[in-house]
């Protein structure tokens, strides 16, 4: 068959493949064994749960935005679906003289969430499915309104004061870890076997490698579409009512910001932007790469202006080794 | 003629027009598929090949006229119900996802799955041994069956196209160019490929389109000349010659009455 020189060829660059497929997790580490052996109070249990802990929003953002961008989308509007329910679910639950008034019960606050997420999941798939907008200019314009419409109808104030069964996912820690950050890796589980082993998950990466064969096929891709952006919307809408429940409350300008970080940790974690490419893990790897950078700075006292400049960084070396992934091909 | 008239006619197509804006791509097109034969189409770019493809494998919707299947009318209001019928096609483009590996290409839409607390979880160990056998049966190997189609040669990606016709190719199959983007050697495994299909499935029927008249001429029984969304004439490929063949396709004959 062949002989053995080719097949040590072959098997070098299926070796470096992988290597570069799974880099996230070794510059995840080499970060983590830096930023302890040279920041002081970085190696610490409390300093470790905290990283976890600031990844969960990003993290569970991620989640949503990965499936879009594996489909061929974008979804630009989850960092406003993500506030825009924080300040909903506030507005109808919280005590605050700011409030609605109604004092809902949480879990009606809850449904409302979920609601604004699929609503706004599915605002963004009629674009992109009926019309043929692109998703980028969908839902760059979602994520203008949706925020600027619940700072609208709620009058823009801040809001505090949340009842216990709001606030619980955050309060409840198990071995001093939050529920929510649990709460996050249940979901990556979950998400990620979808992805990967479900006939759904797959037919998103068919879709989103070649769409004119998945149509010759006879996959729905109309119907694919509007359920990825859905689970978007849903996932972030969820992320918001942690957001609120973490906060206590809510402000107008919560969660600003979210949208390019979790674009940065989705490109470091291998998903492509040009769509078909990427999975959960990466994007968890890509979170937590983003949020162990947040502590080492905040720890050394550097100015907040340079996260920013770094996060700019780390997205254009991921996307060169996604292009030196191709050299390897 | 005689022996033709013994065989079922597998599907029809009676006054199939297709129009796009001002362009008509077919106009008025009849003909007749029998089981067990492998029929060739052929004509200039622009005589409607590839619109006929489309309509059969339910791409496309024609704007008048009927197709029958086995003689009863249907109507294909996607890929997915002529797939239903056992028509099976294969794209000049090879319709595959280059972030996928081999196995998932092979069974794009088809993928064996069961239920699961509601969800339809993909079977891939047994998916992956299928593919093992349905590669053994095409006859080109494969050496990583878990790596990305985009790193495979020409001839593997082949592989997953024959595969894929091979293993589900029931009753019609429409080959569409398909020896076009490929080498020699792999050009000669699939006409091979294609004659053993044709000998071991005695009630199938294979459309053949290509601009190659040799190929034509190797491997079809019966010739369909198309010019400008037209059927120009219908030949017995052992009743006819390259020099006749050709003339139809540049319009030296007039259109011929006569269907066979």
């Amino acid at each position: 068959m062949n002989t053995s020189k080719r097949k040590s060829s072959l098997d070098y660059k299926i070796v470096a493949r992988g290597f570069l497929n799974n880099i996230v997790w070794i510059i995840f580490l080499l970060l983590m064994i830096t930023f302890s052996a040279t920041i002081y109070g970085f190696f610490t249990v409390a300093n470790y749960i905290n990283i976890i802990y600031h990844s969960v929003f990003i993290g569970i953002l991620a989640i949503g935005q990965t499936f879009v961008l594996i489909s061929g989308n974008l979804d630009l509007s989850v960092e406003s679906t993500a506030a825009g329910s924080a300040i909903l679910s506030v507005w109808l639950v919280s005590t605050s003289q700011y409030a609605s008034g109604y004092q809902l019960n949480t879990w009606i606050g809850f449904l409302a969430v979920i609601a604004l997420g699929t609503l706004v999941g599915a605002f963004n798939a009629f674009f992109v499915v009926k019309l043929k907008i692109n998703s980028f200019l969908v839902t760059l314009s979602s994520y203008i309104f949706v925020r600027a419409a619940a700072i609208w109808i709620t009058g823009g104030y801040g809001m505090q004061g949340l009842p216990k069964d709001f606030r619980f996912i955050d309060m409840t820690r198990l071995f001093s870890i939050p529920l929510m950050v649990y709460l996050m890796f249940a979901m990556f589980i979950f998400f990620e076997f979808l992805l990967k082993r479900t006939r759904f998950g797959r037919h998103v990466y068919i879709v989103g490698g070649n769409e004119s064969a998945a149509n010759s096929f006879g996959i729905n891709v109309d119907r694919l579409i509007f359920k990825v952006f859905i689970l978007s919307g849903i996932v972030a809408s969820l992320a918001g009512w942690l957001m609120a429940a973490r906060a206590n409350g809510s402000v107008a300008a919560m969660g600003r910001g979210f949208l390019f970080e979790v674009l940065a940790a989705v490109v470091i974690g291998g998903v492509s932007l040009q769509g078909g490419i990427g999975s959960l893990v990466g994007a968890f790897a890509g979170a937590l790469i983003l949020s162990c950078i947040h502590s080492a700075l905040n720890l050394s006292a550097v100015s907040p202006f340079i996260t920013n400049f770094i996060q700019g960084i780390l997205i254009i070396v991921a996307v060169s080794l996604d292009a030196l992934k191709r050299l390897f091909r | 003629m005689n022996s033709e008239q013994k065989k079922n006619v597998l599907l029809r197509l009676r006054n199939i027009s297709k129009h796009f804006g001002s362009v008509t791509a077919l106009d008025k097109v009849s003909i007749e598929i029998y089981e067990d034969e492998i029929v060739g189409l052929v004509g200039d770019n622009g005589a409607g090949k590839s619109t006929m493809i489309k309509i059969i494998s339910g791409n496309i919707a024609p704007d008048e006229g009927s197709l029958y299947y086995k003689e009863k009318e249907i109507h294909l209001k996607n890929p997915s119900d002529a797939r239903k019928l056992g028509i099976e096609t294969v794209y000049q483009d090879l319709a595959i996802c280059n972030n996928l590996d081999s196995v998932s290409n092979l069974f794009i839409s088809r993928e064996i799955y069961k239920n699961v607390l509601g969800l339809s979880v993909l079977n891939v160990n047994e998916m992956k041994n299928r593919a093992k056998k349905i590669f053994d049966k095409v006859g080109i190997h494969i050496p990583s069956l878990s790596e990305k189609v985009e790193y495979l040669s020409g001839g593997q990606r082949q592989a997953v196209v024959l595969g894929r016709f091979i293993e589900w190719g029931k009753k019609i199959i429409l080959l569409d160019e398909p020896t076009a983007a490929l080498g020699v050697r792999e050009t000669r495994k699939v006409l091979d490929l294609i004659k053993q299909v044709k000998n071991e499935r005695r009630d199938a029927s294979i459309m053949f389109i290509s601009h190659n008249l040799q190929q034509i001429f190797e491997i079809v029984d019966r010739i369909i000349v198309m010019r400008h969304g037209k059927i120009i004439g219908v030949r017995d490929t052992k009743k006819t010659d390259t020099d006749e063949i050709v003339s139809m396709i540049t319009g030296a004959i007039f259109v011929d009455k006569s269907t066979r």
